[in-house]
């Protein structure tokens, strides 16, 4: 407060923050991969389980809906290791921090993805499923010709928005001492004494915002592509 | 060629098919009348196994299947050896119109690509849409949608053809497009079994008419039999409601 | 693993008193940010010039940079610029007397305007033209005719939303504890750290927002089929 602000700061400590966000698109990367596969586990439940299972997914999704990243992210770093001791005996003392913030936004991206992936799959028409196994493809040639890629393209939209509300949430990751971007700029900020905390956060706020619009555009892009057959002079 | 035997179906409490035989024989036109809710939809999603009947019998060539519990492999058979027309007529959206028809020859029935386009080229020249081949569904009207429908079943070359009131879901204008494309494939000699509310087309192009109402077969025999002298009071009176200025004789 | 349950049941009844700042964070930037949304969403539907642009530009900024991060610059802009303020008007008060859940109300509130204003925007938009049309040509003004026909319904279109952006809202102040506000997730982290017990008191406050949130989501379910209910075809 006593000293006044530095906007020139906040373009030094950018390239002092960049290298890092490896470790933040790779966390984003990884959650995606492993929470995609529970997902889909999940939504399979949703959509052709048995009553007990469905009902598990639905429980779990609305539990994992209910929990702040933060409450789950500490729930997972504090609880995972004592589960893991007193269950099967494994010591994850020294496990990377990594580990423990790919498992809890995995956990949670799981529950997003899997309404992701049931409201696509709704949204496909039965017919076309129907077409498909009447002209003598399998059921499994059926889902994955012709009723996978049209869930996909319906599916685009929410999972852009899944994705960067995944990026933003990751930002979190820094309270149980994880040096991704963000962590670096609150490292920054304590080896200059609590000095320049405001250029830093408006340079990591910058970068985030520009991950965003770029994730945006992209999928804008493709969802464009993607659904050339979907448009046309008596869409319907 | 195919024989279906004592179909029962039922949604819940309603029973849509209560026990109905019939059979088809090569080179068959088999219209199915009725009225709406008699069952003929169900019958014929039955022998694709869209829907699953409750009990019954289908024979179909040298495949002989219990409806109710038949085999993947034996379900496959007879999806292969026939094909279906449908009422809104489900093309696949993400593919052209030719991709429509190629689907069943290269992925079902593993037919290499270039002689797959050939064929599919061929079936949709014979529908009449030479100059769509790469329009997507959604570029194209509803009659055309349903002849492309229609090039996808003849282009795996089946035993027969399953209509599913092909023309119901189609402007006024553009049935008369649809109709004509199956007149032509009725005069090749295509089995077909064609669920309809078109009376003209069952008394020009069929060579056998069901009627059916309340899940059972109520009558069925050669349109002039039918349309001219029904023995059944219900054929009567549906043919009546039907056709203003029908005129059977007694 | 052993827990310890005494901490836990005291913990829970501690972090219970949390509850009510929780809430009210919640309730007041709701409050406070409906009326803006509102006028944010007008702005972009009426493509008022000017305004329409600014309003994208905020609600992309919101969205697209991590509610930690928009914590962090407004706790570390804020006070600095009150003191300013201060200063000028010549008033005697120590920034530091300013109550910090002022702080996290405003954070929440410029957070939750730009949510509230895509869900109001997309509830307005369903509304067809003709309920406008049919109002104003029964002599009501284009104010009576916002206020008693197409508002109810909007509303009734936007609740499932509202219910998000609520439950969403309750998750996020789960960050308060950063400005030192003393929510649900501040308590539970004062009292873990007196005896190291974080795996027990996350765990408390973890079942705390499943409650809490879940109890949120049911009302607006209720309250949904409550004024749903000319939604409905008439029975037979």
């Amino acid at each position: 407060m006593t000293r006044p602000f530095e906007p020139s700061f906040i373009i030094e400590v950018i390239p002092q923050l960049l290298p890092f966000l490896g470790t933040t698109l790779a966390i984003v990367t990884g959650t995606v991969l492993f929470g995609s596969m529970f997902g889909f586990i999940l939504a399979r439940a949703k959509i052709r389980g048995r009553k007990i299972s469905k009902l598990l997914a639905d429980l779990y999704t609305a539990i994992i809906r209910a929990t702040p990243s933060i409450v789950l992210l500490f729930v997972v770093f504090y609880g995972l290791p004592e589960l893991l001791l007193g269950t099967i005996g494994i010591n994850s003392n020294g496990y990377n921090k990594v580990f423990f913030v790919l498992i809890a936004f995995s956990l949670q991206f799981a529950a997003v993805m899997s309404e992701v992936m049931r409201s696509a799959y709704g949204s496909v028409d039965k017919g076309q499923y129907e077409a498909a196994v009447s002209i003598g493809l399998s059921e499994r040639q059926a889902f994955i010709r012709i009723v996978l890629p049209q869930c996909i393209v319906v599916a685009l939209p929410n999972f852009a928005n899944s994705l960067i509300g995944l990026l933003k949430e990751g930002a979190l990751a820094y309270t149980i001492g994880l040096t991704d971007i963000m962590g670096k700029g609150i490292l920054i900020i304590g080896n200059n004494y609590g000095a320049y905390a405001l250029e830093t956060y408006i340079a990591l706020t910058a970068i985030y915002w520009g991950i965003t619009l770029l994730i945006e555009k992209s999928f804008h892009l493709t969802e464009n592509h993607l659904s050339r057959g979907n448009k046309g002079i008596s869409a319907s | 060629m195919l024989e279906l035997k004592n179909v029962h179906k039922s949604f819940g409490r309603n029973e849509v098919l209560k026990g109905v035989d019939i059979s088809v024989e090569k080179g068959d036109v088999v219209v199915i009348l009725g009225p709406s809710g008699s069952g003929k939809t169900t019958l014929l999603r039955s022998i694709n196994f869209l829907e699953k009947a409750d009990k019954g019998t289908i024979v179909f060539g040298d495949i002989e299947a219990k409806l109710e519990n038949a085999s993947k492999h034996d379900i496959r058979a007879i999806r292969k050896k026939s094909a279906f027309v449908f009422q809104n007529y489900n093309l696949f959206h993400n593919r052209t119109a030719l991709q429509n028809v190629t689907e069943g020859l290269i992925v079902a029935r593993k037919v290499p690509k270039a002689e797959a386009v050939e064929k599919a080229r061929k079936a949709l020249d014979k529908v009449g849409l030479s100059d769509r081949y790469d329009y997507y569904p959604s570029q194209l009207s509803g009659g055309q949608q349903q002849r492309v429908g229609i090039a996808r079943a003849i282009a795996v070359n089946p035993d027969v053809i399953l209509f599913d009131e092909p023309t119901s879901a189609l402007d006024p204008e553009l049935i008369g497009e649809v109709l004509n494309v199956m007149k032509e494939l009725a005069k090749e000699g295509t089995t077909m079994i064609v669920v309809t509310h078109e009376m003209t087309f069952a008394q020009e192009v069929a060579n056998k008419v069901i009627f059916m109402d309340g899940g059972v077969v109520v009558e069925e025999g050669p349109p002039g039999e039918i349309f001219t002298r029904p023995k059944e009071e219900r054929t009567k009176q549906f043919l009546r409601r039907i056709i203003n200025d029908f005129d059977y004789v007694i | 693993m052993t827990l310890n349950t005494e901490f836990m049941l005291e913990t829970f009844f501690i972090a219970l008193k949390g509850i009510p700042v929780t809430l009210s964070l919640a309730a007041i930037s709701l409050l406070l940010a409906s009326p803006a949304a509102f006028f944010m969403a007008i702005a972009r539907i009426n493509r008022i010039k000017g305004l329409q642009k600014a309003v994208t530009v905020y609600v992309s900024f919101v969205r697209g940079t991590p509610m930690i991060l928009q914590i962090l610059v407004i706790y570390s802009l804020l006070p600095s610029l009150l003191n300013q303020l201060f200063m000028n008007l010549n008033l005697k008060i120590n920034v530091f007397d300013v109550n910090p859940i002022l702080y996290a109300y405003i954070v929440f509130t410029l957070n939750t305007a730009a949510a509230l204003s895509e869900v109001f925007r997309s509830a307005l938009q369903t509304v067809s033209i003709g309920q406008l049309e049919a109002a104003q040509s029964i002599g009501l003004s284009t104010y009576k005719a916002y206020t008693r026909i197409v508002i109810p319904q909007a509303l009734v279109v936007a609740l499932p939303n509202l219910g998000n952006v609520t439950v969403n809202l309750i998750k996020g102040t789960s960050l308060a504890f950063m400005m030192t506000v003393k929510d649900i997730t501040a308590l539970a982290k004062i009292e873990a750290s007196y005896g190291y017990n974080y795996i027990e008191a996350y765990i408390v406050i973890f079942f705390i927002y499943i409650i809490l949130c879940s109890g949120v989501q049911l009302a607006f379910r209720l309250l949904e089929k409550y004024l749903g209910g000319y939604r409905k075809p008439a029975a037979g």
